[in-house]
């Protein structure tokens, strides 16, 4: 793998966090906002994998692992992100998160 | 009370005989700094002359007492706080005898002080008992700090150097020792250097004073009477207030004195003895009239030990605890009778009450030093030790005679009191109730009080109290020998008892009651003494005009200086605050833009400082 597909790679990475991001800022949905998160986060296991890969074949299978470890974060983190949506709609009748705005003073 | 009279007997058969049980409270290994043979504290008891003969007082006056409050208060809701605050006292009173040195000795001193102020207040809902009990808690305080400070420099100078043992008396815990008075040791031990000496000794006075309602501390006695009688009789006639007297026998006895502490105790003793009896001469209430006489007794005690004879003023400190508390028991029964406490409204109680008044007149006489009553002894053996003594300072000879004249004014008082009480023919006041005795178990303290004040004197005749009394140090004129000296004393002395009775009869005998005209120039006098010598005005001054002055100013500091600047610091926040709290709009995104935005700050900090910050590292 050589610089300059590393340098696609990183590019391809920053612009899904950037997709993320956007998303994170811009959406009032609670499920778009977990979407979104994953997305961020996505870009970010895709840099481990990246990383383990250049230089070819020297930095062993932590990185891979890592990016195995973080999956799981992922899963549990949407798994918590899902069960607040539930709670959300049984309580506002909605998962629009401009109205869990409770605990403002 | 059967086991200190024990004590007591087995002290007189072994004459002198120290008995000590101590451990070790708390130890400090030797170290550099003010305690270099390092510290111990002990707690223990030591049972000798001095303490047997006040634990006979303590325990027997004590039990009298005890019996006596079964009748004077049954008719009180609060009876059973009255035993356990009673009994509270007397356990306290009883470790404060028996305590092996100083630190236990103020321990106990303290918890007595407390018990007084409880039993004082006992009728909390009175005012003026409330404030009794707070006047008498703060008077005693005064001469506690000073006691206190007292034991603070007995301590430290005497860690130095000290009689006991190889280490000093510091390590070992600073225990009253048999025939060991640390004093003139001290001084030779500091080349003649007595002043820091002179000043524990003053200090331990001033604490004797609070206690014992010495002159300039007396204010709180008379007022002390606002509690039940039998507390009068037990803590303020007998027992707490002799503790004063007890550590002032004590120090004289163990630690020393030097002469110039001697003068002192000799000129507040002599003084108030005098003092104390002039207020009782005009007083028309009885219980505050035998308060005052309290007072100039225990005067006579202070004398005896200033003039450095312990074992003589604890002799005449056994003999008043038994006719003082006869006293304030009989009086308690005409206050149980008739419900008052004015002398003017009382009179011819004598008929309805016949044990009482030959109870009162036994106190009285035994008071006013009629032989053979008990006070007679002690009282002539008070003075005739200050005289033996008259020779060692000059200034001995005014508190000398102060003292000789309140013999004349205390058999005043005290038969002036008894014929407005108890002769003439009916009462002043036709609204008084029917004066009727006590139940017996009031009648029985009061006989049995009677025959000691009739025979305590003579005690000092048996050998076995001779030897107790001979077992302690600094006594004189025991057995009394009667050389001319004596005989002349003592028969001025009962003269001048008699000649106070005599115009006590003439004045207000057989019911007469004795007016002083109103324009007589007397009547200043009598204006002064019934305003106490307007002591209690100047120290409400002090206490209102001085302390409450330095209360407002610090009062002032605190509230605009240090609350002010607080308060300011609050403000503050809480006006940033409410500023920042705008940031919080309580939507998701808001606050993940906001976690973006300072990590895009971050990034750009570190794109600015990141090289930078590697070259000073000198990475790559």
């Amino acid at each position: 793998m050589t610089e300059l597909a590393l340098t696609g790679f990183l590019g391809l990475s920053a612009g899904l966090f950037g997709i993320g991001i956007f998303g994170i800022l811009t959406r009032r949905n609670f499920i778009l906002l977990l979407i979104s998160i994953e997305i961020a986060m996505n870009a970010a296991i895709l840099n481990f994998v990246y990383f383990a890969a250049f230089p070819s074949g020297t930095s062993g299978l932590s990185g891979q692992s890592i990016a195995v470890v973080l999956i799981g974060f992922a899963a549990t983190e949407v798994a918590v992100g899902l069960a607040i949506v539930l709670a959300l709609n049984r309580l506002k009748g909605t998962i629009n998160v401009a109205r869990a705005n409770d605990l403002k003073l | 009370m059967i086991l200190g009279v024990l004590i007591a007997l087995g002290e007189m058969w072994s004459p002198g005989s120290y008995t000590n049980v101590q451990f070790t409270w708390l130890h400090l290994a030797p170290a550099p700094g003010p305690f270099p043979n390092g510290l111990s504290l002990v707690m223990g008891t030591l049972v000798d002359p001095l303490s047997s003969l006040m634990l006979v007082v303590v325990t027997v006056v004590g039990f009298l007492v005890m019996l006596y409050s079964i009748g004077y208060m049954h008719h009180d809701h609060g009876l059973p706080r009255y035993y356990a605050e009673l009994s509270l006292f007397l356990a306290s009173m009883t470790g404060l005898v028996l305590a092996n040195n100083l630190l236990e000795f103020f321990l106990f001193w303290e918890l007595v002080g407390v018990c007084s102020y409880f039993l004082i207040g006992f009728y909390y809902e009175k005012p003026s008992a409330a404030s009794a009990a707070k006047e008498a808690f703060l008077v005693t305080r005064v001469g506690d700090v000073l006691f206190l400070a007292g034991i603070f420099i007995l301590f430290s100078t005497y860690s130095l150097a000290g009689p006991v043992g190889s280490g000093g008396w510091a390590a070992n815990g600073f225990v009253f020792v048999q025939g060991s008075t640390a004093v003139p040791f001290l001084a030779t031990a500091m080349g003649g250097h007595t002043t820091l000496l002179t000043v524990a000794g003053l200090l331990i006075l001033g604490g004797a004073a609070g206690k014992s309602a010495q002159f300039p501390l007396h204010v709180w006695l008379p007022d002390a009477m606002e509690g039940p009688t039998t507390v009068s009789a037990l803590i303020h006639a007998a027992t707490m207030v002799a503790a004063g007297v007890y550590l002032l026998a004590i120090t004289s006895v163990f630690i020393g004195f030097t002469p110039a502490d001697q003068l002192a105790i000799v000129a507040i003793g002599g003084f108030t003895t005098f003092f104390a009896a002039t207020m009782a001469v005009v007083h028309p209430d009885i219980k505050r009239v035998i308060a005052y006489s309290t007072i100039s007794q225990l005067g006579y005690m202070v004398l005896a030990i200033g003039a450095g004879f312990a074992m003589v003023g604890l002799y005449h400190l056994f003999t008043h605890a038994f006719f003082k508390a006869l006293l304030f028991l009989a009086a308690g029964s005409v206050i149980h009778a008739v419900g008052t406490q004015d002398l003017f409204k009382m009179g011819g109680l004598k008929k309805h009450m016949r044990v009482t008044a030959a109870a009162f007149a036994i106190g009285g006489l035994a008071l006013a030093g009629i032989p053979p009553f008990a006070g007679f002894w002690s009282k002539d053996d008070v003075l005739s030790a200050v005289y033996s003594q008259l020779g060692s300072h000059p200034l001995y000879w005014p508190f000398f005679l102060l003292a000789f004249a309140a013999v004349f004014l205390t058999a005043y008082y005290i038969f002036r009191a008894w014929f407005l009480a108890f002769s003439g023919e009916t009462t002043r006041d036709p609204t008084l109730p029917a004066a009727h005795e006590g139940p017996w178990v009031m009648q029985v303290p009061l006989v049995i009080l009677s025959g000691f004040a009739v025979v305590a004197g003579l005690f000092v005749f048996l050998p076995g109290f001779q030897s107790l009394l001979l077992g302690g140090a600094g006594v004189a004129g025991i057995p009394p020998t009667y050389g001319t000296t004596d005989l002349l004393l003592s028969s001025v002395s009962v003269g001048l008892g008699l000649g106070g009775v005599g115009l006590a009869w003439s004045m207000w005998g057989n019911g007469r009651v004795y007016a002083l005209a109103e324009t007589s120039p007397v009547q200043a006098v009598r204006r002064l003494l019934l305003n106490r010598y307007y002591f209690k005005v100047g120290y409400d001054w002090i206490g209102l005009k001085g302390v409450y002055t330095i209360s407002r100013a610090a009062d002032f500091f605190d509230r605009f200086v240090i609350d002010g600047t607080i308060r300011g610091l609050q403000r503050m926040f809480a006006f940033a605050s409410n500023r920042a709290r705008a940031l919080q709009s309580g939507f998701v995104s808001d606050y993940a833009a906001y976690v973006v935005a300072g990590l895009l700050g971050l990034f750009v900090l570190l794109l600015i400082v990141g090289p930078y910050l590697l070259g000073r590292l000198g990475g790559g």
